[in-house]
């Protein structure tokens, strides 16, 4: 059940280059999102842009947290690309900001107790959506592998230290780790995963990124979730403009809003 | 606080105030529950109904421009039986008007639905979408041919006793001529307009923007060639008109309403703020108080 609310910015500060991290006070849906929603910001009062802009929450801390400052807080990591992107960077301390959230259905935990192996594969952006996971549930061993065009698109590698220690980057321009995409990187390293039983993999990251993930990974070794990114209309499964192909027999193009973000691996048609 | 008449009378249909949801951007209704109590509303009109089963077009269906959006949904929608099963009973709690939209591929299927939909409870009306410009064999020449639309809506009158809208295309030369041809052929009102023919291209790909190439446009972009459309078409017909077309908010709809419109739909204004449908009915209360108008039928057409 989603809600639209106004949240308050208590931070908005730029991380690196293009990136930056919103803070936003919003209690009411910071007490309720799950690992793999996602929220739709009105980012300006105006008609420019007009559509909402989807953001998957990086962290959240509920009412009910330790640490007062954290306490009702989302955070979201985003990137100036756009006109939307762009007016967001303008948002200030104290401003009052629209969101609707929590939004879609999350990422489904590995099976407890965990014997198993996680391994989580993010290219550029999508490494944030995946964040929340580790917080949040109990990953087993955890394999973590991240990727970006260059240095500067990398994101959230020391988050991620305090879960592992085994953490694998790349970078298109070999600026950073691994030259080649973080698929390349994962194939290079799929040696590791020979063990018994099943490991369970969360990927989020471009169209082109996942359909490689899927082209490299065998269904009854893998049990592998797909968060996907999709230009949305309303967010909430009214307008059906963000369609992903799938298998479904009777309903192939599915809302990426409402019966994702996040799907099976291997339930993605690709073309 | 004062008591305002909103009534607005749309053929058979006694509507509670003149805020419609428009077909396509409200889902079918559920999706809006948690955001406000529906039964405010004057009525709702769900996403347009086939006989089959559309699996729509190939995405990406939508595309943001400057104070608008392109879609191609393609009419995407789970098919007449599937609605009446699964979609239909949700509506049965509802104390608002329902009002079906619906479309064919032919004057038959056409037909066919209006019979069917004839015999089912609590249905106040049908909107006939004769101008979904993204299907190629439907409404195009339904909805940009006088004599066709003339034919079509005189067949589907005669298969219904609802109260029969008729959603009209902007993609026309002389929009009130298709008004008064749908008018002949037995239409209680007609709505307009539905979305413009457009499309955009990424210039680093060289690619359209939308998989289907070519789409609908919507929103405030539309507003001020959809006022002057209903204007056009209240000043040729004697039916009652209903107005959308890039309504953001209250000023919108009145603007609407003063060149002719009995009542209004919200459309793309839903995906953005899914309050939109209450607070337009709030801010026309509020203009009436500060006007001094106690009923909303003295403003329609009030514009001039």
């Amino acid at each position: 059940m989603p809600l639209q609310t106004d949240g308050t910015v208590t931070e908005n500060r730029r991380i690196k280059s293009l990136y930056f991290a919103l803070g936003i006070y919003c209690p009411s849906i910071a007490d309720r999102i799950k690992p793999g929603q996602f929220v739709m910001l009105k980012v300006s009062d105006d008609n420019s842009p007009l559509l909402r802009r989807p953001f998957s929450v990086y962290k959240s801390y509920p009412e009910a947290h330790p640490e007062k400052r954290k306490r009702g807080h989302l955070f979201i990591l985003y990137k100036e690309v756009g006109k939307g992107t762009r007016k967001m960077t303008s948002l200030r301390k104290g401003q009052k900001v629209d969101l609707i959230g929590p939004l879609g259905n999350g990422f489904t935990p590995p099976p407890l107790p965990s014997s198993a192996s996680s391994i989580l594969i993010g290219g550029g952006m999508g490494i944030v959506s995946l964040y929340p996971l580790v917080e949040a549930f109990d990953t087993g061993g955890l394999f973590v592998f991240i990727g970006g065009k260059a240095e500067d698109d990398v994101m959230c590698v020391e988050d991620f230290r305090k879960f592992s220690s085994d953490i694998f980057i790349a970078t298109e321009d070999g600026s950073l780790g691994f030259q080649g995409t973080v698929v390349d990187l994962f194939l290079s390293q799929k040696k590791r995963f020979k063990g018994e039983g099943k490991y369970y993999l969360y990927a989020c990251g471009p169209v082109a990124m996942l359909k490689a993930v899927a082209g490299v990974v065998e269904i009854k070794k893998f049990v592998s979730q797909a968060s996907l990114e999709a230009r949305m209309g309303c967010g909430f499964g009214a307008c059906w403009g963000c369609v992903v192909k799938t298998n479904h027999p009777k309903t192939p193009y599915q809302r990426v809003c409402e019966n994702g973000p996040v799907f099976p691996l291997e339930n993605i048609a690709w073309e | 606080m004062q008591n305002f008449d909103l009534t607005v009378k749309i053929g058979k249909i006694v509507l509670q105030n003149p805020v419609i949801v428009s077909s396509g951007t409200f889902g079918f209704g559920g999706e809006f529950e948690d955001f406000f109590d529906l039964n405010h509303l004057g009525a709702i009109i769900p996403k347009g109904i086939s006989l089959e089963p559309r699996k729509g077009n190939p995405p990406p269906r939508i595309f943001e421009t400057e104070g608008g959006i392109l879609n191609s949904i393609g009419l995407q929608n789970p098919g007449y039986k599937e609605f009446i099963q699964k979609k239909l009973p949700y509506y049965k709690g509802l104390k608002t008007h329902l009002i079906i939209n619906f479309f064919g591929n032919t004057e038959r299927e056409y037909i066919e639905l209006a019979r069917r939909f004839e015999s089912l409870p609590g249905i106040s009306g049908l909107e006939m979408n004769i101008s979904c410009p993204n299907i190629k064999r439907c409404g195009i020449a339904f909805g940009t041919d006088p004599r066709m639309a003339y034919r079509l809506v005189r067949a589907v009158r005669k298969a219904t006793t609802l109260t029969l809208i008729a959603k009209l295309s902007p993609n026309v030369t002389d929009i009130a001529l298709m008004a008064k041809s749908v008018e002949e052929g037995g239409a209680d009102a007609v709505s307009l307009v539905n979305t413009f023919r457009a499309m955009a291209v990424n210039i680093h790909t060289k690619r359209p923007e939308l998989g289907n190439v070519i789409g609908g446009l919507s929103g405030p972009a539309i507003k001020p060639i959809a006022v002057r459309m209903v204007w056009e078409v209240s000043q040729a017909i004697s039916l009652p008109v209903i107005g959308m077309g890039g309504i953001m908010n209250a000023e919108d709809a009145i603007e609407f309403i003063l060149v002719g419109a009995s009542a209004i739909q919200i459309g793309t204004a839903n995906l953005i703020n899914p309050r939109t449908g209450i607070e337009v009915i709030q801010g026309i209360r509020k203009y009436l108080a500060q006007n001094k108008i106690n009923r909303i039928q003295k403003l329609v057409g009030a514009f001039g």
